[in-house]
């Protein structure tokens, strides 16, 4: 398969995983509204929400800095 | 014996560890035909499940949790096996943790996806899932449990991969196929200085990071039962309870998997008796710990001797549920203790029965834990009657060829044993050891 081809694709790959990060950021951010709206205990919410988006986001980093430092890191031929 | 191959760049001393992946014979795909089979089954059951509704189970009132919700908690306890035991191995550098962490890891991967689908199996309008993401209520803990078990199966799919990429390129260099597959999950890898210090660095945040996620998520299920006032669940202990309860069976399904490939694709040479002693070891301590909770969480039950709690504890002593529970405590504290105090000769086979001891128990558990309290209500209800039916019979033993199925096909495209941190342990670990030991140990100062 062209190298090209495959490094789009991984590319692409990569945007999936921040895809899935701000699905979840949208998400939550959706149901820290409703419980706004709804004076459903909103602080419970926010706190909760204090820590699961940061966990998406550092495993989404973790691979980008692996895909950057594994493309940096090639031999140049 | 070591399988040895002459390549262009030396000897390449790990050829077994790929054989199931360049030289699958026939055997493998009557297994994964059978197994596709017995899976397409199961799916069968699910959809008549789907048309008919969930009275096609056993489910009724007061028993609005059953099997489903057992294997939920029991599949996400296997969990555990993987990401959390081969991160603390990998944290505390035990060395002998290199031929193990890839099949913990693979564990927790596929489990993890087969437990997740359990609520959703157990829901009779399975699209009624998207009120999670339209109107969920954060502060519920079914909420968190659908948070952080995204989280850890997110943590633990790229604490899966990233460990991976060397022999993903090991494979594409050699000529494995499909080609592109490799090419493209090998992400540019070529072993420069460089890159290993990024996929180092990158495998230390990760393993540091699974720890508390994986913990957390045990945690968290726990709460769906001790947040609650119902007798039997309301436990301040239930949290660590859990997650002791999973590191144990954990613990077991890895060993189990560990004997039946080491079995069928004859890694004698990477797996050998002392990685069964000292994870048999590891096996004894947890069924001390687990008796340990187990005998708090029940006496404080019964010195309150609160009556609804009293008509459980009863309900499981020497009522309806005495044989399953007496034959949990017998699986979890009595056969493993016996066994593994007494490992030195025979270990494997009584690492092994130890092994599906506490698997067969840990899932008694989950039912112990579940059923009695459903069926005892604070409400003046008889007393409930659960009996599964076909439908999730089957679909239970789906669950547990989907696992068997996922395992099996991950062997047949990426190294069960990684090759890389082999070599690597060969390279390194007697130099790193020593050094470690001259850290550790008091220098003996000579005077003159």
């Amino acid at each position: 398969m062209n190298q090209k081809l495959i490094l789009a694709l991984q590319i692409a790959s990569l945007g999936a995983i921040w895809i899935l990060v701000t699905f979840v950021g949208i998400w939550i951010l959706n149901l820290l509204q409703l419980s706004n709206d709804l004076r459903d205990v909103p602080d419970a919410t926010l706190a909760i929400s204090i820590i699961a988006v940061p966990v998406f986001v550092t495993i989404a980093g973790v691979l980008t800095y692996v895909f950057v430092g594994l493309q940096k890191g090639k031999r140049s031929t | 014996m070591l399988e040895r191959e002459s390549t262009a760049g030396g000897t390449f001393l790990d050829r077994a560890l790929l054989n199931p992946i360049e030289d699958t014979n026939r055997t493998f795909y009557y297994v994964v035909g059978a197994l596709l089979l017995l899976f397409l089954v199961a799916v069968g059951m699910y959809a008549h499940q789907i048309w008919f509704g969930l009275g096609v189970t056993g489910m009724n009132q007061p028993m609005t949790w059953g099997f489903y919700i057992v294997n939920f908690v029991f599949f996400i306890g296997i969990s555990h096996a993987g990401t959390l035991i081969s991160a603390i191995l990998r944290l505390s550098m035990a060395e002998w943790r290199r031929p193990i962490t890839r099949m913990a890891e693979v564990i927790t991967a596929i489990v993890l996806a087969i437990g997740g689908l359990h609520p959703i199996i157990d829901l009779g309008r399975p699209d009624r899932v998207m009120n999670v993401f339209t109107a969920g209520r954060l502060q519920s803990p079914l909420l968190w449990d659908v948070v952080s078990i995204s989280a850890y199966f997110t943590a633990s799919t790229v604490y899966l991969y990233i460990p991976l990429i060397p022999d993903i390129a090991l494979l594409r260099d050699r000529g494995a196929k499909p080609q592109w597959l490799y090419a493209f999950l090998a992400w540019g890898w070529q072993g420069t200085p460089h890159q290993h210090k990024v996929l180092d660095r990158a495998i230390n945040i990760l393993m540091v990071m699974v720890i508390p996620i994986a913990v957390s998520v045990h945690t968290v299920i726990s709460y769906i039962f001790s947040m609650t006032l119902q007798p039997g669940w309301h436990s301040t202990i239930f949290g660590p309870y859990f997650v002791v309860g999973a590191i144990f069976s954990g613990i077991g399904a890895l060993l189990v998997v560990m004997i039946v490939f080491r079995k069928v694709f004859h890694f004698e040479a990477y797996l050998k008796e002392i990685h069964f002693a000292y994870l048999g070891n590891l096996l004894l301590l947890m069924s001390l710990l687990w008796f340990y909770f187990t005998f708090s969480e029940y006496l404080t039950g019964f010195f309150g001797h609160e009556p609804f709690e009293m008509k459980v504890f009863w309900y499981k002593f020497v009522g309806p549920y005495a044989p399953y529970f007496w034959a949990m405590v017998a699986c979890n504290f009595f056969i493993p203790v016996v066994l593994l105090t007494f490992k030195k000769h025979h270990t494997i086979p009584k690492v092994l029965v130890s092994a599906i001891a506490v698997i067969i128990g840990m899932w008694l558990e989950r039912l112990i834990i579940i059923v009695p309290t459903l069926a005892n209500t604070h409400l003046a209800d008889p007393v409930g009657i659960y009996i599964p039916s076909l439908v999730e019979w089957g679909l239970f033993l789906g669950g547990i060829v989907a696992f068997v199925l996922g395992f099996v096909l991950f062997s047949k495209f990426f190294p069960l044993i990684s090759v890389w941190e082999i070599q690597e342990g060969r390279e390194r670990s007697v130099k790193d050891v020593t050094e470690r030991l001259q850290r550790y140990l008091p220098v003996h100062q000579q005077h003159a």
